[in-house]
């Protein structure tokens, strides 16, 4: 047993910490005369709105330079996954706190709503990682639950395994937030353009994307004069209301794709859609939260790769 | 003194636990997408290996369709966002909570499973990005449950009755059904593959499943009865769409 290593460890942590914490008291200082409007827990989505959509058009750092943002998010993902390290996740979930709240100044009840997202998958996803089942007890186990047919185990082997697991996806869906938090979907397609993905692809995406706002809107529309019209109150009739809904919606969709192909030809469509990209060049300012946080966080992998890759 | 229940009773203790639990794991039926950082990384890679010479098969089928006509473009393009806005509603179901279609199965009967794959592959992207269900890394493994593994088996199904002759609503609803069964397997075993060390890879398998079956068959048999009345209203009102599509023989 080697637990004294980890209190150690531990204090790697206070760097992304102080860090957050003083993004923090920054925040509020410079906010204090404003009204704060509470929005209540918890997000919604497939009611006409995407709210991390909306959130990105709305981020502070919207100005960074898409590349670099997009890029940095790979890479700290990479990081998570690779050094499997829970000291490196914590310090990208404290680090990507104070980008996305601090920097990107979205209200802190939203990103932690969000972070809520993937909790039910993750309670569910590591049930069979945490518990062992045997019909006799195990003597290294630290729990052994009896049940009618036989024990619920826990043992520190698969307890480790699921804080790890709960840390690195927690890293990594942290940093995930990061890019998509900050960045606009055009320039994510932008990007990728530039990463010489497939030409149709890209037109098919952008397409896609818009016709899902429009698609959202008017799906939200039918529901709403469903609902009014008693569409939804047994649970038969809601499976008919929905079915006839998506069915209605898809001859929309169909509809109006072909009247959008009209429309754009008539304006020259020729296979090719070009947008306006703003140039957002990269600042000294920009590398300086992206070189640091990175140097700080390989440190730590090395620092603390001995400690936590001995078997418990 | 002794506090403890008679058996019976610590059964129907249990028993409520366990329907407590389910019920309050079905707010995230659409949990079957894998989460960022689940799956190792040389698991991500593995996935993305496997799925990747169906989205490039997919993806050629598209470009010739396109190259042959370029007015199916923006239909395409309509059909990925009807997928996507299909799999982000919320949809009635038995416990009252959230939960969504895959849409993909449904998809494949009406597109074709090779578009669906690359159409697929988008989706989840979108998803990733702007609603944060599944992830970037763990993109190749969702693609091959969601949009290979489920669709092909549905296509296939639904090929297989339509040669034997069954009622159409039975075929649409077998198809669709066991479709999204088949992927909530092929889910379940990405994942008790990439985290079996501790459990043994049968154990950790059988209790994923278990844990799933919850809230993954009802959602099966919703998504199949929700299927049917959807190509049925299609079949009567979007005759000449359908026909253009080869759903229906012109």
């Amino acid at each position: 047993m080697h637990y004294q290593y980890h209190v150690i460890y531990l204090l790697w942590l206070l760097p992304p910490l102080a860090v957050l914490i003083a993004g923090g008291i920054r925040k509020a200082w410079i906010h204090r005369h404003e009204e704060h409007h509470h929005h209540g827990f918890g997000h919604k989505h497939g009611e006409g709105t995407l709210s991390i959509d909306m959130y990105a058009y709305h981020s502070k750092i919207g100005s960074w330079n898409p590349k670099l943002k997009i890029g940095y998010g790979l890479l700290l993902l990479l990081i998570c996954l690779i050094s499997n390290d829970p000291y490196v996740s914590f310090g990208i979930i404290f680090y990507t706190f104070f980008v996305t709240v601090c920097l990107g100044e979205l209200d802190a009840d939203h990103y932690i709503g969000l972070l809520g997202i993937p909790l039910a998958f993750m309670i569910a996803g590591s049930i069979f990682i945490l518990f062992n089942f045997s019909h006799t007890p195990f003597s290294n186990a630290l729990v052994n639950i009896p049940t009618h047919w036989g024990y619920v185990i826990i043992t520190p082997q698969t307890a480790k395994a699921t804080v790890n697991l709960w840390c690195k996806a927690f890293g990594a869906i942290s940093a995930m937030y990061m890019m998509s938090l900050s960045t606009m979907s055009n320039e994510i397609f932008g990007v990728l353009r530039d990463a010489h993905c497939p030409k149709l692809i890209i037109e098919l995406m952008n397409m896609m994307y818009r016709f899902i706002f429009i698609l959202m809107d008017t799906q939200h529309r039918m529901k709403n004069s469903a609902e009014s019209r008693l569409g939804y109150t047994t649970f038969k009739r809601a499976i008919y209301s929905f079915g006839s809904t998506a069915s209605n919606l898809f001859l929309v969709s169909m509809k109006r794709g072909t009247q959008f192909y009209d429309a754009m030809e008539a304006r020259c469509y020729n296979g090719d859609l070009r947008f306006f990209e703003e140039k957002k060049p990269v600042t000294k300012q920009q590398l300086f939260w992206v070189i640091v946080p990175t140097a700080y966080f390989v440190l730590v992998w090395v620092m603390t790769f001995q400690g936590v890759n001995i078997n418990v | 003194m002794s506090t403890r229940l008679p058996k019976k009773q610590m059964w129907i203790v249990a028993a409520s636990f366990a329907v407590a639990i389910c019920f309050g794991i079905a707010p995230a039926a659409n949990a079957m997408h894998i989460m960022e950082g689940y799956l190792p990384i040389s698991l991500c890679v593995f996935w993305g290996v496997i799925a990747l010479p169906f989205v490039i098969w997919g993806f050629f089928s598209i470009r010739k369709i396109v190259d042959n006509n370029r007015r199916t473009m923006p239909l395409l393009a309509m059909a990925g966002a009807f997928i996507f806005v299909i799999s982000s509603l919320k949809i009635p179901s038995v416990t009252g909570s959230c939960s969504h279609m895959t849409g993909t199965g449904l998809g494949a009967l009406l597109f074709g499973p090779a578009a669906v794959a690359v159409l697929g592959i988008i989706v989840l992207l979108f998803q990733a990005i702007l609603l944060a269900h599944g992830g970037l890394t763990t993109i190749g493994a969702n693609c091959f449950s969601m949009a290979i593994a489920g669709p092909f088996v549905s296509y296939g199904l639904y090929q297989l009755g339509k040669k034997l002759h069954w009622n159409k609503k039975v075929n649409i609803f077998i198809a669709c059904t066991i479709g999204d069964l088949f992927t909530y397997c092929v889910t379940s075993f990405q994942m008790a593959w990439a985290h079996h060390s501790n459990v043994g890879f049968a154990k950790a398998m059988v209790t994923n499943m278990a844990v799933y079956a919850a809230t993954q068959v009802p959602l099966a048999i919703i998504e199949g009865l929700i299927s049917i009345v959807i190509i049925l209203a299609l079949e009567n009102y979007a005759t000449d769409e359908m026909k253009s599509l080869g759903f229906i023989e012109a």
